[in-house]
């Protein structure tokens, strides 16, 4: 495989750049593989990368429906944070912060993770109470957390608004300074180069339509491009989990949701890190091309269209010009919607199933993007081992039976309340 | 230099009232009815800015929606506006606006150093290096390409502006005033429609305004403008112009943003700048015609490079020449229209064809002109760096693979036409498929999704008489199924001189050694060549070219980038386009201001403000308010200089020892009525209720069905089958519709009803030893002795005229009542508890006052009750009856709700009865351990206790039943204290509640 | 915003609704033996499919009543609305 870095970058220019090399190949499925991904979406490849990388098992093939990385790896705000109150999640997320920090020399692969920052605001002092809960655990965790004042949150974020005219003042914040963002296509295409050059077979455009199995084990795996066999599959597709349990005839603690996104248009930096408004669901940072990044609700039914969705947005940039008024000047660029696996306690499930060979990775909810090489790192053990790690085995499909949930946010069930 | 390239007599504009504006700090004239960017051109002025990537000079490519360049910092009545089009944006008096993306000066451009480097800087050049050392990305690189990035300049400032939004009903809304907009809108009102037309611009015509047709034997321009007029009479119409429908939403909902008062030098009084219309229509109309597609060719980005459209636009709307000495590019008959009208004019163009030999009236005609025309003819490149000063030519051969002798011809401008692009955005956000109509290279709306019509240009129709046939007949046909009339319009007769087939050439090759950059996203700086490399690496599917390009990803959304750019990736990869596929449009057709989008509901309105019918007494009385969800509540009552800490502990001491008044209001009330409602609230509630005596109030704890508490609190049996139930604040709305959920949906059969009464009650708790003797005082005729009204007793009573209700209950802990009266009684109640209470040493208390007092008590709250704890956890297990069913009941018999060291609620205080203990802490064994240190539970409420006069907390805690008695230590890293406690009661005051029942 | 039918009310906008998720979703009687598998699944788990999807929405700005509504989750598009009182047919 090619090394990108600025040396290839000038010797490519003198040649007129006419030989780079694929950062993927093509291939056709093969007949018969180890392990199967479904999904080639930020999880699915992240996964395939590190069974070849910490597992050595590179007989593996990742089948995406459409192409790879259009999904919610290429559709979401692109925040990457650990701050959780429950440890397994706080844990995890911490893990993931790590793989975070050397993605780009681990990949070769500039995915710009940036970590300026994110800060939640809080709006009274009960709120800043929840936060200091929320804080001190992280502490208590190794993670790094700052509460901050209404003057300290006002020399960070100036343009948040401090005046008179506020329904909902600042009281101050929960911050984690090692908090930031990512470029999020750079993050699916970085995995995919990798795990193309240690043999992996990322097949597009080819549906799964069914699945072999019989006496409780997974034997293949029916595809628009033919039937492979394989040992184990790994399921990764939050936004379609539902779909393919279907075909697996499970029924799973997952309702799918849409939720709505939108960018500016660009302008010149104004706002360095994260920042999410306590009196509701906003949150909004900028890109390095200089648009702000804005997220907040949830459409509030099943959906599984990819699409925005304006009376939403309204009420997800009426909370963003409270939280910063001068938002109100600027234009909304674009709007998308992202489907998502929303779980009935707000985690994820990274679990064997009672299916053997079956391995289930979903129900991120809005937290998806984040957890990308974290995700990736213990569905390759729980698949490769068989048998979950300790990081992920909070993440268990039998919680819901017994009662250790992880519900970060105390809503319960509704899972259509954001 | 004033306003040469004006011409004397053309255009639309107002040439009696001259405008004064300002650009890049120059003073320029230019007249009513111009655009920033026809007063510019007007003035000779082509430098306007420059590119997000390689800063090269940018000029106009268009005269509206899709211009990709000519984006300005607008300066307006004290407030600035960053990435204003100026193809868009309306001249006014004063106008100010600069160039964006460049420094020290659009002339002088420093970042045009990137245009050097630019073989260096290819499609995802980024991802490819910036990354040793390793921290340099965020601390170096980044910040330096954020700065470079951005293009305008966002102000902090508050937005003074105001907008409004308007909800609307209609049977037709109408998307365009071109020929097939105002015809089908004629048709339709003349049949009895509501109908809304809605135009983008400032004039309604569309195509008509510059098109040379006739229509009913006017010309096109006059028969728009005697519609429109008539329009305008007619009752059952709406006409708007600069009304942008941008967005086509589920169920028939458009939304269309109108710029009230953008064209004006500041917005009017009551006026708002801009409205947002949310309009249900029966049926849509769209009649959005389409935009001109550019043919690629070297350094097609030359400020004075153009669409032939827009050059069109400009001289015949605006009276403007973009240029002396043109040049038209074209492959098709649309140019020749553009050089006529040169012509007409007194300039001189020169036609380069791509065509070997079209045959048509409108290209004899220019031949008749004397027009030179050279065929089977292309641009090569533009040459000129500021501006096109010459262009290279050469003609092609007839399999377009091979150019002859390149030549250098001078011009100021170069007016491209590669044919037309139909602008199906609106039925693409409908989830109509478009499909590919191989006739004009471009997609069409394919079967209606919604009610939605595509008509004329927007449906790849360019024939007018066509237009105006199936404009009129649909404009009839769907009135007619709405409205069941029948009055048919006579469809005008039309000339337009006859057109023939473009070519479907559209991107010229370089020539051998040239490595001119051919690019097709203007804005973004996406060449060819990237999408080239793209393509190269692997990136196929036209999502990956786009985003690993970030072609059609500017501002201009890829108005005239996104089909050639589709083009592009067919020719390469030998696939036709739609295998290639095209992106699928999304709203908003164009970027739409975030405040219109907002509306009304900013500062203080951006959410309701519920307010106590007591509020103004509060507000007299000092009381410092909090958040309570949308209520405001009296948070303590200020005395002197006292602060919340000193204040609260007065109150709550003043509560132990004497008598306290409450505001109580904001508790969710709900009205239950019904032969069946027992039986009802003993599903409901986790304890019985069977046998609840009229008279009486019980407490109760409501489960999810999944085990967890959802909310608490009392309800009263008023009378045999009439129940009055509270709930907390922030449950009140969640309760009734979970009560109305089990009525109508699970358990029908029961005969209750449930409506709120949150508004119709006014509530005050007067708490504390003295509390008998002023209820006493305000009810004296009312038996108030513990045997009359006993703990939980329910009686009603006349406070001097005025009905209330009279609830012994308490969550303070102390002797208590609660005294309802109606609303507007409410503050009469209060003063007369106050003047009644003045000798008993009565003070009003906050919430924070309230919150020590159930705290030291250890009655649970929403600090406790947070949506995550089961009723065990809360030391409630005894109100879980073990006899009947309930809502949630069968849920908590999971593992790790039973579980032996299960956690439980606990008091907490200080081993030096001193350190008050911060909320949000953890309990931990061992403070010095290792990270991740485990938590052994929550501090979830801090108080000072009023009755022991030191710290005490309530919290969460594993095994809680187990650890009375223990040390352990409470952490807030955050606030950098560790603190010694000792695990005690809940239960800190009267642990047997004693005084409740005294 | 969608615009659906309130049996009761006639043509209102979402706005003036909440929504309450899966129509299809049957509590266990009270007081009887449900085993965990079909305690679970009322509680927790979904099929939450693409197409038609019957589900609760509450007319909570207008009659207050409950209704069931046909919907597809891919496209929106509303096919049905029933009564609370009225039973699915399938």
């Amino acid at each position: 495989m090619q090394k990108y870095s600025i040396f290839s970058l000038v010797k490519n220019a003198l040649s007129n750049h006419e030989n780079w090399d694929l950062a993927w190949k093509d291939p056709t499925p093969k007949k018969e593989y180890d392990v199967v991904i479904i999904g080639g979406g930020g999880h699915g490849l992240a996964t395939a990368y590190y069974l070849a990388k910490e597992h050595k098992i590179t007989n593996v093939a990742i089948i995406e429906k459409g192409w790879i990385g259009g999904g919610n790896v290429g559709r979401n705000t692109t925040i990457i944070r650990s701050n959780y109150m429950h440890d397994d999640n706080a844990l995890f997320s911490e893990f993931g912060m790590d793989l975070w920090r050397r993605m780009s020399q681990d990949l070769n692969y500039n995915v710009m993770f940036s970590p300026r920052g994110i800060i939640n605001l809080a709006h009274s002092d009960a709120q800043m109470n929840m936060y200091a809960r929320r804080g001190n655990s992280m502490r208590l965790n190794g993670i790094d957390a700052v509460l901050l004042n209404r003057e300290q949150v006002r020399e960070i974020i100036p343009m948040a608004d401090f005046s008179e005219n506020v329904r909902f003042p600042i009281f101050g914040g929960l911050m984690q300074p090692s908090a930031g963002t990512a470029r999020h296509d750079a993050v699916a295409w970085g995995y995919a180069r990798q795990a193309d050059s240690m043999g992996v077979d990322i097949i597009q455009n080819c549906e799964v339509t069914g699945f072999d199995v019989s006496a409780g084990r997974i034997n293949g795996v029916r595809t628009s491009r033919g039937d492979i066999k394989v040992k184990k599959i790994g399921l990764c597709v939050a936004g379609s989990t539902n779909i393919l349990a279907e075909k697996l005839n499970m029924t799973l603690p997952i309702e799918t949701h849409l939720l709505q996104a939108c960018v500016s248009e660009p302008v010149k930096p104004v706002l360095d890190g994260v920042v999410t408004f306590g009196a509701g669901h906003f949150y909004i940072s900028q890109s390095d091309k200089g648009e702000m990044v804005m997220g907040g609700d949830l459409d509030g039914y099943n959906s599984y269209a990819q699409r925005g969705n304006l009376p939403t947005l309204q009420h997800v940039l009426t909370e963003g010009i409270a939280m910063m008024p001068f938002l109100s000047k600027l234009k909304m660029l674009r709007t998308w919607g992202g489907i998502m696996d929303m779980s009935m306690d707000g985690s994820p499930i990274i679990d064997k199933t009672h299916i053997e060979g079956l391995y289930l990775n979903c129900g991120w909810c809005y937290g998806g993007f984040k957890a990308t090489p974290a995700s990736g790192w213990t569905f390759a053990h729980t698949i490769a081992q068989d048998k979950v790690h300790k990081l992920n085995s909070g993440y268990s499909l039998e919680r819901f039976n017994t009662g250790h949930l992880l519900d970060e946010k105390g809503l319960g069930t509704k899972t259509w309340i954001s | 230099m004033s306003q040469s390239f004006r011409l004397e007599h053309a255009g639309l504009i107002n040439r009696d009232k001259k405008i004064s504006f300002k650009f890049n700090g120059k003073n320029y004239q230019g007249y009513e009815g111009d655009t920033l960017a026809s007063a510019l051109i007007a003035n000779g002025v082509h430098l306007i800015g420059r590119s997000f990537k390689y800063h090269r000079p940018r000029g106009f490519f268009g005269a509206g929606v899709d211009e990709p360049y000519a984006i300005v910092q607008l300066y307006r009545n004290n407030e600035t506006e960053p990435n204003v089009k100026a193809t868009e944006q309306e001249l006014f008096e004063g106008l100010e606006a600069n160039s964006v993306n460049c420094w020290p000066s659009v002339n002088f451009d420093v970042g045009a150093i990137n245009n050097f480097l630019k073989i260096f800087l290819p499609a995802g050049f980024y991802y490819k290096t910036f990354m040793w050392p390793k921290s340099f990305w965020y601390k170096i690189y980044e910040p330096f390409i954020r700065k470079a990035a951005g293009l305008g300049v966002a102000s902090i400032k508050h937005d003074k502006e105001r907008y409004e939004h308007k909800y609307e009903y209609c049977d037709l809304l109408i998307a365009g005033s071109g020929p097939s907009g105002l015809a089908s809108a004629y048709a339709a009102a003349k049949n009895g429609a509501r109908i809304i037309l809605a135009e983008d611009k400032p004039r309604f015509g569309g195509s008509l305004l510059t098109n040379e047709v006739n229509i009913g034997n006017q010309s096109g321009k006059d028969w728009a403008d005697s519609i429109i007029t008539e329009l305008k009479q007619m009752p059952n119409v709406v006409v708007k112009n600069r009304s942008q429908v941008f967005g086509y939403y589920d169920h028939n909902m458009l939304v269309m943003s109108e710029k009230v008062s953008d064209h004006l030098p500041k917005t009017k009084k009551f006026h708002p700048k801009q409205r947002l219309w949310y309009i249900r229509a029966k049926e849509v109309l769209i009649s959005s015609g389409s935009i001109e597609r550019p043919l690629v060719f070297g350094n097609n980005d030359t400020p004075g490079v153009m669409l032939s459209s827009a050059a069109k636009e400009y001289l015949k709307v605006y009276g403007v020449l973009v240029g002396r000495k043109p040049l038209i590019f074209t492959n098709n008959d649309s140019g020749y229209e553009t050089a006529i009208e040169f012509k007409k004019n007194g300039i001189d163009p020169v036609i380069l064809d791509t065509r070997k030999n079209p045959i048509s009236e409108i290209v004899t005609e220019a031949k008749n002109l004397g027009i030179n025309i050279k065929f089977s003819y292309v641009v090569v490149a533009a040459q000129g760096y500021k501006k096109v000063k010459s262009a290279d030519i050469a003609s092609i051969s007839d399999d377009k693979n091979y150019l002859g002798k390149i030549e250098n011809i001078k011009c100021d401008c170069i007016c491209v036409s590669g044919f037309w692009t139909p602008t199906i955005h609106l039925a693409s956000q409908s989830g109509n498929k478009t499909k590919f109509k191989k006739e004009i290279d471009a997609f069409i709306p394919g079967v209606s999704k919604q009610n939605e019509t595509t008509l004329g240009a927007a449906n790849g129709v360019f024939d007018l008489e066509e237009t105006l046939k199936s404009s009129f007949n649909a404009g009839y046909e769907i009135s007619k199924k709405i409205t069941n009339n029948d009055n048919r319009v006579s469809i005008p007769n039309s000339v337009e001189k006859q057109s023939t087939e473009h070519d479907k050439f559209w991107c010229v090759p370089l020539p051998k050694g040239k490595h001119y950059k051919r690019f097709l996203d203007f804005q973004n700086d996406v060449a060819v060549s990237d999408v080239e490399i793209a393509l190269k690496e692997g990136y196929r599917s036209i999502e990956h070219v786009k985003r690993y390009t970030t072609l059609g990803m500017a501002t201009d959304q890829g108005k005239t980038s996104n089909l050639n750019g589709l083009q592009l990736v067919s020719n390469i990869e030998n696939k036709v386009v739609p295998e290639v596929g095209h992106t699928t449009f999304r709203p908003p057709y164009t970027p739409i201001t975030i405040g219109a989008i907002v509306g009304r509901e900013v500062g203080k309105h951006t959410k309701p403000t519920r307010k106590s019918p007591m509020h103004t007494w509060h507000e007299k009385n000092n009381a410092v308010f909090v958040d309570a969800g949308v209520w405001l509540r009296p948070r303590y009552y200020k005395k002197g200089n006292e602060n919340l800490f000193e204040a609260s502990k007065r109150e709550a001491k003043n509560v132990r020892t004497n008598v306290g008044v409450c505001d109580v209001t904001t508790l969710g009330k709900i009205d239950i009525k019904g032969p069946d409602s027992a039986e009802f609230l003993n599903r409901v509630y986790t304890n019985a209720w069977l046998k609840l005596p009229v008279g009486k109030a019980r407490y109760g704890v409501m489960l999810r069905e999944d085990g967890i508490v959802m909310d608490d609190g009392t309800t009263t049996r008023i009378s045999e089958n009439h129940y009055h139930m509270t709930t907390t604040t922030a449950q009140a709305a969640n309760v009734l519709s979970h009560l109305e959920y089990y009525l109508q949906l699970v358990w029908p059969e029961l005969r209750v009803n449930v409506v709120s009464s949150t508004e119709q009650w006014a509530g005050a708790a007067i708490a504390g030893p003295k509390s008998r003797e002023l209820l006493q005082n305000l009810f004296p005729k009312v038996d108030v002795s513990n045997e009359g009204l006993p703990f939980m007793g329910y009686i009603e009573g006349d406070l001097f005229g005025v009905n209330a209700k009279i609830f012994r209950i308490s969550f303070s802990g102390e002797l208590a009542y609660e005294i309802n009266v109606e609303s507007n009684n409410g503050n009469f109640m209060w003063e007369k508890i106050i003047e009644l209470g003045k000798d008993l040493n009565i003070q009003p208390y906050g919430t924070e006052a309230l919150s020590t007092l159930r705290i030291e008590m250890g009655h649970v709250a929403g600090s406790e009750l947070d949506g995550r704890t089961i009723p065990y956890d809360n030391s409630l297990e005894g109100l879980v009856s073990k006899k009947k069913d309930f809502i949630g009941k069968r849920s908590l018999n999971r593992k790790a709700f039973t579980a032996e060291n299960r956690q439980k609620i606990v008091g907490v205080v200080p081993i030096d009865k001193k350190t008050s203990i911060p909320e949000g802490s953890h309990l931990v064994k061992d403070a010095k351990a290792a990270l991740p240190n485990p938590k052994l539970g929550y501090i979830s409420a801090s108080c000072w206790s009023v009755e022991h006069d030191n710290p005490f907390s309530l919290a969460i805690l594993k095994d809680g039943k187990n650890m009375i008695g223990q040390k352990l230590f409470v952490m807030s890293p955050l606030k950098n204290k560790v603190i010694p406690v000792e695990i005690v009661s809940s239960h800190y005051v009267d642990p047997k509640g004693e005084r409740v029942r005294s | 915003m969608l615009y659906i039918f309130c049996p009761h009310c006639g043509m209102r906008s979402q706005n003036e609704f909440s929504y309450g998720g899966d129509a299809t979703v049957k509590r266990p009687e009270l007081n009887k033996e449900v085993s965990d598998k079909d305690w679970d699944n009322f509680v927790y788990n979904r099929k939450s499919l693409r197409g038609k999807h019957w589900e609760l929405w509450q007319h909570i700005s207008g009659c207050r009543q409950w209704i069931k509504v046909e919907r597809d989750t891919a496209t929106h598009e509303i096919f049905n609305t029933l009564k609370a009182d009225e039973e699915i047919s399938k």
